[in-house]
């Protein structure tokens, strides 16, 4: 397990905008972090690894924190994160509907193809329509970024609603997207396709103890 | 209600006049004409306190020459009359301005007391005090303020937070209830983001008080109420509420809605586990339930990887090949990051080792891509065993199999770092680089890699193809702006190197005379200089960042109350409040110490190189010397405005300055980041206060340390250092007196022990046992108080045993 997804808290923001400086071009200051995360609490989701503890482990745990600024923790690094907001833009076109947007998004180059990316924007999109009542969600993606067109067009389901000409600072156009939000068809575990669910009040331990135990 | 206008002020003075008009100029940021009509104010009347203060504000805010006088001018009016409220109040924004916060609350509260008229100070007040944590003061401002102006939600909220942090749970629930109940019934809908996170707050406070049975129960209402958006806090509380309770069976199911929302939390796995009481339970029931678990979540990692924590024999085999064949499968780049916490395990390795090489060499295995993946992770696998030879034999075959793979390339040079080639992992990394152009992950990496290898100005270039360079020649001074710390502490750490390798060849020179002997000292001197300056302004850079971190806490005092998110706010004062005893602050503070330390050790040294007249030089050289001057300016400059691109002046004013300033600013920024669990920390404050001769703080700070952890190696130097001053008839007996009772408490056999020979062997046995780099650092530090065979022996063997890379780092610390 290397890796753990939750929301993201002011503790995770230094690592965060490190995180930023090192895999994307668009840096922001710590007090725009900061902003996002005392303007929208609920909006941004981290992804870190984690260091448990085995049964009968050998070396000493280490509880000093690495000196990498990606650390939060001991054995806390942020390999991912979303930073989301509603838009609260004063030339919004669009004042009336309440709607999200994805200020940035990115996985750390080497924890790629676990599904992080996928996941950590599903954890965005359900926490801006249950807490901020998000109608729809917007973001832009760079032109050439084929691997993140895929994931919100074929994966979360985003259209394309523009191209903005030379939205980034480099002069290179911007995919301008857009999803529509409803509660009920955002909860992040119904997309795993599972076969079994989880009734939420059967005895999880019910019949395990026999099987279990023959299983091995 | 009568009019102010009624009531009889005495005739306002033309100097009172002409200050208004001074303020509105200043408010229009007329600068130079407000100060013109204050000169005149002060010339005819040189009692009118505003008038001062208002200069000192003006002159602040200004571009005006005489703006390092500013503060004597509010300092001036003070004096003239600490209780005019206007000049308080004046005082108080110029303080704020200037940051002192501390300075800016006395001010604000100075006019306050003297009857300022102006309400909103109060406002101001609890912004400061709430910077300053000042909790004790700050409600009656809040509460003030809320008299003022009631008919806002946020100054309610804001008199509530204000009790809670003043500790006062009950107060602050009160206000929150009263205010839910003045506004029912008138909330619109964009006020109710707002709401629920009040009701949150309420409940928090009430379970923070410890009634987790109310809490519980406030819960069950809200939840009624349907006014909480936050569904997953909602969650959260009640599990942990009903555990308190031991209610476990309950809070379990409460996990497992957790898990519907976020199946990839490894923290509400644990939790379940901790609430179905299964901790404890036999392996074969724990893997059952994760069986199950992965069930319902088949595209979560934690459920999977958690049972790899307990599982033991075939079982363990078992789940670990279908853990990682099935990453390596998908050609998951971190599948050996993922499983490399099970090395802990010593038994574990073999079997890792086994699965994977196994696969590599079996015929299932014949996707290239799948089979370079492998070999990658077996490349790491080496690595993390510190068998460096096969890590790079089998890398080479992945690279050579698929030479187009970035992260082969990752993981090569790393493994030439850690056997300390840092020249052939940087020119690999640029390789790695150079095959993606695009991608700034790597273009980080190359970057470090220049930058261990002590090769500044390619890093600066590589980095800069990723910054914003619209106004100097190079990105340093966007990474600057950008408070980019990991680039500051990299560059810092290779100036400190560069510093310690000049100071090395002066070694290696002065043994070997020859005819440009002088000629070499003297540029190797200069380098000395040079090198530690700019240490120290990288060093500082990271030091100032975190300042501006801390100043960024200022506007969301009030902000946070007005957008309703009081509960994030209370998170960002926690984070606040250990802002500067984060380890990579802390590292900085101990960089710039040392360095400062050193030139102040040696400051007969520094002074002679710094005006030391060079070797008579021919044109040719001269305009050479020119050329690498500028370079090095170019690679280094930080900012556009900067006169002291490369720390001279830093450097030069340490040591001319008087021997009680010397320490002023560092006194200050290590009481900022003092904290008693902190062992870096109390290792600063003793060395700090050792220089200031104060012993017994320095048996404090010992102390402290041995609380944390009494075997740190740090202790045996200390002990030594602070030991000998026994032994100075400088030092008063009665301080001699509490030394030797403090340090019997924790060291009561060394003190007694007279044998200086058998303390040495006890200090080595007890503190300096492990082969880390840390544990010889500190046996460096050791043998500078009490040069000794004992020590250097130990430092050989420890050297002998750390990788390459950590055992040549030392040798910077050797002088």
């Amino acid at each position: 397990m290397a890796i753990t997804i939750r929301l993201a808290t002011i503790d995770d923001l230094q690592g965060m905008q490190n995180a930023n400086l090192s895999n994307l071009p668009e840096n922001y200051t710590f007090k725009y972090y900061l902003y996002h995360l005392l303007s929208w609490p609920q909006a941004s989701f981290v992804a870190t690894t984690t260091d448990p503890e085995l049964l009968e482990q050998d070396e000493t745990q280490v509880t000093d924190i690495k000196m990498d600024t990606q650390y939060v923790r001991s054995g806390e690094k942020i390999v991912g994160y979303v930073l989301g907001k509603m838009d609260d833009d004063p030339d919004s076109t669009d004042k009336e509907t309440p709607h999200g947007h994805v200020t940035s998004l990115s996985v750390m180059r080497t924890y790629r193809r676990m599904g992080l990316a996928d996941k950590l924007m599903r954890q965005c999109l359900f926490a801006l329509c249950e807490n901020y009542k998000a109608e729809y969600v917007s973001l832009h993606v760079r032109k050439s970024n084929r691997a993140a067109l895929h994931l919100y067009k074929d994966t979360l389901k985003f259209e394309v609603l523009s191209i903005e000409n030379s939205y980034y600072q480099d002069g290179e156009d911007a995919y301008y997207m857009k999803k529509n939000l409803k509660l009920d068809e955002l909860l992040p575990s119904t997309f795993q396709k599972a076969q079994e669910e989880d009734d939420l009040e059967s005895d999880l331990l019910e019949g395990i103890v026999v099987d279990g135990v023959s299983a091995l | 209600m009568s009019r102010l206008g009624k009531i009889r002020h005495p005739p306002a003075s033309s100097d009172d006049n002409n200050f208004k008009e001074a303020l509105k100029q200043y408010e229009n940021k007329q600068y130079k004409k407000s100060i013109k009509i204050l000169d005149s104010v002060i010339k005819r009347n040189s009692n009118h306190a505003q008038s001062f203060t208002l200069k000192g504000l003006v002159l602040e805010s200004s571009d005006l020459p005489e703006k390092d006088e500013a503060e004597s001018y509010v300092q001036k009016g003070l004096k003239k009359n600490p209780k005019q409220p206007l000049a308080c109040h004046i005082a108080g924004i110029y303080y704020r301005q200037v940051k002192n916060y501390a300075e800016a609350s006395k001010w604000y509260q100075a006019a306050l007391d003297n009857n300022s008229t102006n309400k909103g100070i109060w406002r101001d007040l609890s912004t400061m005090q709430s910077q300053i944590r000042d909790y004790k003061n700050l409600p009656k401002s809040r509460l003030e303020f809320l008299e003022e102006q009631s008919g806002y939600r946020c100054n309610w909220t804001g008199a509530a937070l204000a009790h809670y942090l003043n500790g006062d749970y009950a107060a602050a629930e009160k206000v929150l209830t009263k205010i839910e109940d003045v506004i029912k019934g008138s909330l619109g809908e964009s006020d109710m983001y707002e709401h629920s996170e009040c009701h949150l707050l309420k409940n928090k406070i009430i379970a923070d008080s410890g009634d987790y049975a109310r809490a519980l129960k406030d819960l069950d209402e809200l939840v009624e109420g349907g006014e909480v958006r936050d569904g997953t806090a909602l969650l959260e509380f009640r599990a942990l509420y009903l555990e308190k309770l031991g209610r476990d069976q309950e809070a379990s199911k409460i996990y497992r809605q957790l898990l519907k929302r976020n199946p990839d939390n490894v923290d509400y796995y644990h939790s379940l586990e901790r609430t179905l009481g299964t901790l404890n339970k036999p392996a074969a029931l724990r893997l059952a339930l994760y069986e199950k678990l992965a069930r319902f979540y088949p595209r979560s990692d934690p459920p999977k990887f958690i049972p790899l924590t307990f599982l033991k024999g075939d079982a363990f085999e078992k789940k670990l090949r279908e853990y990682i064949l099935g990453q390596l499968k998908r050609g998951v780049p971190a599948t050996f990051v993922n499983v490399k916490p099970l090395y802990k395990r010593k038994s574990n390795i073999p079997v890792i080792f086994k699965i994977v090489n196994e696969f590599y060499n079996s015929e299932e295995n014949s996707d290239p891509l799948i089979h370079t993946w492998t070999a990658y992770f077996l490349a790491q696998h080496y690595y993390r065993i510190h068998d460096y030879k096969n890590a790079i034999a089998i890398i080479d075959e992945a690279i050579h199999l698929t030479p187009t793979l970035v992260e082969l390339y990752i993981v090569k040079a790393r493994i030439y770092k850690r056997i300390n080639q840092l020249e052939k992992a940087s020119s690999i990394m640029e390789e790695a680089r150079l095959m993606d152009l695009q991608d700034r992950f790597i273009n980080y990496k190359s970057t470090k890699y220049f930058l261990r290898a002590n090769n500044i100005n390619a890093a600066v270039d590589t980095i800069s193809l990723f910054t914003k360079n619209d106004e100097t020649s190079n990105g340093v001074a966007d990474l600057h702006t950008m408070q980019c710390i990991w680039f500051l502490t990299e560059s810092a750490d290779a100036y400190f190197r560069l510093y310690k390798s000049a100071l090395q060849q002066i070694e290696t020179v002065k043994k070997t005379p020859s005819e440009t002997q002088a000629e070499e000292l003297f540029n190797l001197n200069k380098d000395v200089v040079t090198y530690s300056g700019l240490a120290l302004k990288r060093y500082g850079a990271v030091i100032e960042t975190f300042g501006v971190y801390w100043d960024d806490q200022l506007d969301f005092h009030q902000y946070c109350l007005r957008k309703g998110t009081p509960r994030a706010y209370l998170d960002m004062l926690s984070w606040g409040d250990h802002v500067f005893h984060q380890p990579i602050y802390m590292k900085s503070l101990v960089g710039y110490s040392n360095v400062t330390f050193d030139i102040l050790h040696n400051e007969e040294y520094f002074k002679e190189v710094l005006t030391a007249r060079p070797v008579k030089k021919s044109k040719k050289e001269k305009k050479e010397e020119g050329k690498k001057r500028e370079l090095l300016i170019k690679y280094a400059r930080a900012n556009v405005k900067d006169e002291d691109v490369l720390g001279e002046t830093l450097v030069k004013k340490l040591v001319d300055m008087k021997n009680k300033d010397k320490l002023g600013e560092l006194t200050k920024l290590i009481t900022k980041s003092e904290y008693d669990l902190s062992i870096d920390s109390q290792i600063l404050k003793f060395k700090l206060n050792f220089e200031l001769k104060k012993f017994v703080l320095c048996l404090q700070s010992l102390n402290k340390i041995h609380a944390v952890n009494a075997t740190h190696p740090s202790i045996g130097a200390l002990y030594l250092k602070l030991h000998q001053e026994l032994n100075d008839s400088n030092v008063q007996d009665a301080i001699k007196k509490i030394l030797i009772l403090g340090l019997t408490k924790n060291f009561g056999t060394l003190v007694k022990n007279e044998n200086r020979e058998l303390v040495i062997d006890e200090l080595v046995k007890i503190y300096l046992k492990h082969d880390t780099f840390e544990t010889g650092l500190y046996a460096i530090f050791a043998n500078t108080v009490v040069a000794c065979e004992k020590f250097t022996a130990r430092l050989d063997a420890i050297q002998a045993a750390l990788d390459p890379y950590e055992s040549n780092y030392l040798e910077y610390y050797k002088l």
